[in-house]
């Protein structure tokens, strides 16, 4: 990384920072003005930082996914698998065993990363559709166990409850900007990972298996172990988001898990450019704080609830059509 | 007994709905290799059209049949046209997330048009025959509501019918060169964008008519294609997909096991035993259990 310091990424940097902001106030207005016939204000600023939190929490999933869909280029529709992973993990450590939230969380990542390489293990040889199918076949697998395992997870639909806050010497981290700059210095970790990991022999290895698995491997790439390295590596991060929203969320359950979520941090990622940490966090920023924007009752009327994934779809085959690298890509 | 004896119809029946619906994600597959993902959406709407013809057209059902089929094979010409056509040539992965896309979008304007609440074709408006209660019965107590023969019986004409059409007419044979070679296929005279959409509108004109059997059974909803959808897609995968009649067996297998899961195993897993079927298949041996006729890679 000799690009360190350029003025390039110090701009994105500040952009990344303020991209929520800016959103902030979209999505501000988009709640006044679709609420003012009921109250005349504006939403309470914790509303707001949380949906600035999940705005970062996408961010650092769509990098994840990004490192096995951009970096490999294999296709993971099942990426909310690991997500679930580290959720359940983390909640079920947290709220049934007393576990700290500080060692629930390295564990979560650990077993979600764990998972990756079970997943990834039979599924090295398969490309394309294939792959895609079978990550998808996991996740929707662990998804009904967990909505109907009730013996483990405890509650009717996959419900983990009362999730407490993580605490240091006796001080709780329950505030919503706790939160934000806990969310801040994982993101900021991960994105650093994924930057190194990037820009370094690993990176470069990843990239060669993405343009032609055949030509890596007669160049001397094991082409497996480094395959098995981005699915740990993604899955970790998934681990990570899922054991941060366990306590973000206080009370977790199945439906947070479901197929389409995939799909949406599968869409920013695209959004952004496959293969693109930019682009990913860009991506992300942009569909993770639409959601006050597309809720019914602004643009879209009440009568059309639900259609935002409508519009996510028409992003996706849009982008396909005209724009295949992403809005931060050179047109491929 | 009689409870066993149910459970194998239930299994046929379903197996048979799924079979149509595998064929359209099969024959896709085998000329553009596009796992063509908004195909079980086209059979819900099939469903959705079918129910909103009689309901608010008040068209019989023998009319609204036909015209479902007809309809949503426009749908899926429609969408070869607008989405798929143009990436031809693009990387697989493209046509991969546009499918995808194409998905979730028509999924969503069903929800728009129709919500989210089931629906189910009103007794009243149906053909008398269709009733539950008019059925066969069984030795062992069993019963076969006559539904259920209609259902095992149209599928079966309709597979019949598809594989004459493949192997003895001259679309079917333009759409088996498509599957061999495509660009060899266009030398020889073929066209192969028109063959590419009929086979579009073959494909989403039998999912038409699944939606239809379904909604005769259980009730319509908006992810009605996306649950049976997947279903389907094991079974393609389950028979070698390309495959046409290795797509008819896999959805009888398929629709047995399903059934035989839920009734022995757990409800809650009837959709987890496709799945599990699904991965294991293409873990285990890729070109699925009778081999494959046409598609090019593992």
């Amino acid at each position: 990384m000799k690009d360190r310091l350029t003025p390039k990424n110090i701009i994105f940097a500040l952009f990344v920072c303020f991209l929520p902001l800016l959103m902030y106030g979209i999505d501000a207005i988009a709640l006044f003005l679709s609420h003012q016939d009921i109250y005349l204000s504006l939403p309470s600023g914790d509303y707001m930082l949380r949906i600035i939190v999940r705005a970062y929490l996408y961010m650092l999933l769509a990098i994840g996914l990004n490192i096995v869909c951009g970096f490999t280029g294999l296709l993971d529709l099942g990426y909310v698998g690991f997500y679930l992973i580290g959720g359940y993990t983390a909640g079920l450590l947290m709220a049934r065993l007393g576990v700290s939230y500080w060692i629930a969380l390295p564990l979560a990542v650990l077993n979600g990363a764990l998972w990756g390489l079970l997943r990834g293990a039979p599924t090295l040889r398969l490309t394309g559709d294939y792959f895609a199918i079978v990550t998808f076949g996991f996740a929707e697998l662990l998804f009904r166990i967990v909505k109907n395992e009730q013996w483990l997870i405890g509650g009717p639909n996959g419900l983990v409850r009362d999730i407490p806050p993580p605490a240091i010497l006796g001080v709780v981290f329950n505030q919503n900007w706790h939160n934000y700059y806990h969310i801040l210095i994982l993101l900021t970790l991960v994105v650093f990972i994924a930057y190194r990991l990037q820009h370094s022999r690993v990176g470069r290895a990843w990239v060669a298996i993405r343009e032609d698995e055949q030509a890596a491997e007669s160049m001397g790439i094991d082409v497996s172990r480094y395959k098995a390295l981005a699915f740990a590596v993604s899955a970790a991060i998934g681990g990570l988001g899922g054991g941060f929203v366990a306590q973000f969320q206080v009370n977790i359950s199945a439906p947070f898990f479901e197929f389409w979520e995939s799909i949406l941090i599968l869409c920013m990622v695209v959004l952004g450019g496959m293969g693109s940490i930019r682009g990913a966090m860009i991506g992300a920023a942009i569909l993770g704080s639409l959601g006050e924007v597309l809720r019914p009752g602004f643009i879209i009327p009440y009568q059309f609830g639900g259609s935002r994934y409508l519009i996510f779809g028409i992003i996706l085959i849009l982008l396909m059509r005209f724009r295949p690298g992403g809005l931060t890509l050179k047109k491929a | 007994m009689a409870q066993f004896l149910e459970q194998i119809i239930n299994g046929l029946v379903l197996g048979g709905i799924y079979a149509l619906i595998a064929v359209g994600y099969t024959m896709v597959y085998g000329i553009i290799q596009l796992i063509n993902f908004a195909h079980g959406e086209i059979f819900m709407f099939g469903a959705y059209i079918a129910l909103m013809l009689i309901t608010v057209f008040g068209i019989p059902f023998w009319v609204a049949l036909p015209l479902s089929m007809i309809l949503c094979g426009m749908l899926g010409m429609l969408m070869d046209l607008v989405a798929y056509r143009p990436l031809r040539n693009a990387p697989r992965l493209s046509a991969l997330i546009t499918a995808i896309g194409m998905s979730l979008a028509l999924q969503n304007l069903a929800r728009m048009i129709w919500s989210a609440r089931p629906r189910q074709f009103p007794s009243e408006v149906l053909p008398t025959i269709f009733l539950s209660q008019n059925a066969v019965s069984l030795p062992g107590g069993a019963t076969l509501p006559y539904r259920d023969v209609f259902i095992i019986l149209l599928a079966l004409v309709l597979m019949v019918a598809l594989n004459r059409l493949i192997y003895l007419t001259k679309i079917g044979k333009a759409m088996r060169a498509c599957a061999q070679n495509p660009v060899a296929a266009n030398l020889m005279g073929i066209r192969t964008n028109r063959v590419i959409a009929i086979t579009f509108i073959i494909g989403s004109a039998l999912g038409a008519v699944a939606g239809v059997m379904v909604g005769l059974r259980e009730v319509v909803t908006p992810t009605m294609g996306y649950y049976k959808g997947v279903a389907a897609f094991a079974a393609a995968v389950l028979g070698g997909i390309g495959n046409i009649t290795g797509a008819m067996l896999g959805g009888i297998i398929i629709g047995l096991a399903e059934v035989f899961g839920a009734g022995y195993i757990s409800s809650g897993y009837r959709l987890a035993i496709a799945y599990i079927i699904m991965i294991a298949v293409i873990v285990i041996r890729p070109s699925g259990l009778f081999g494959r006729s046409t598609g090019h890679r593992a």
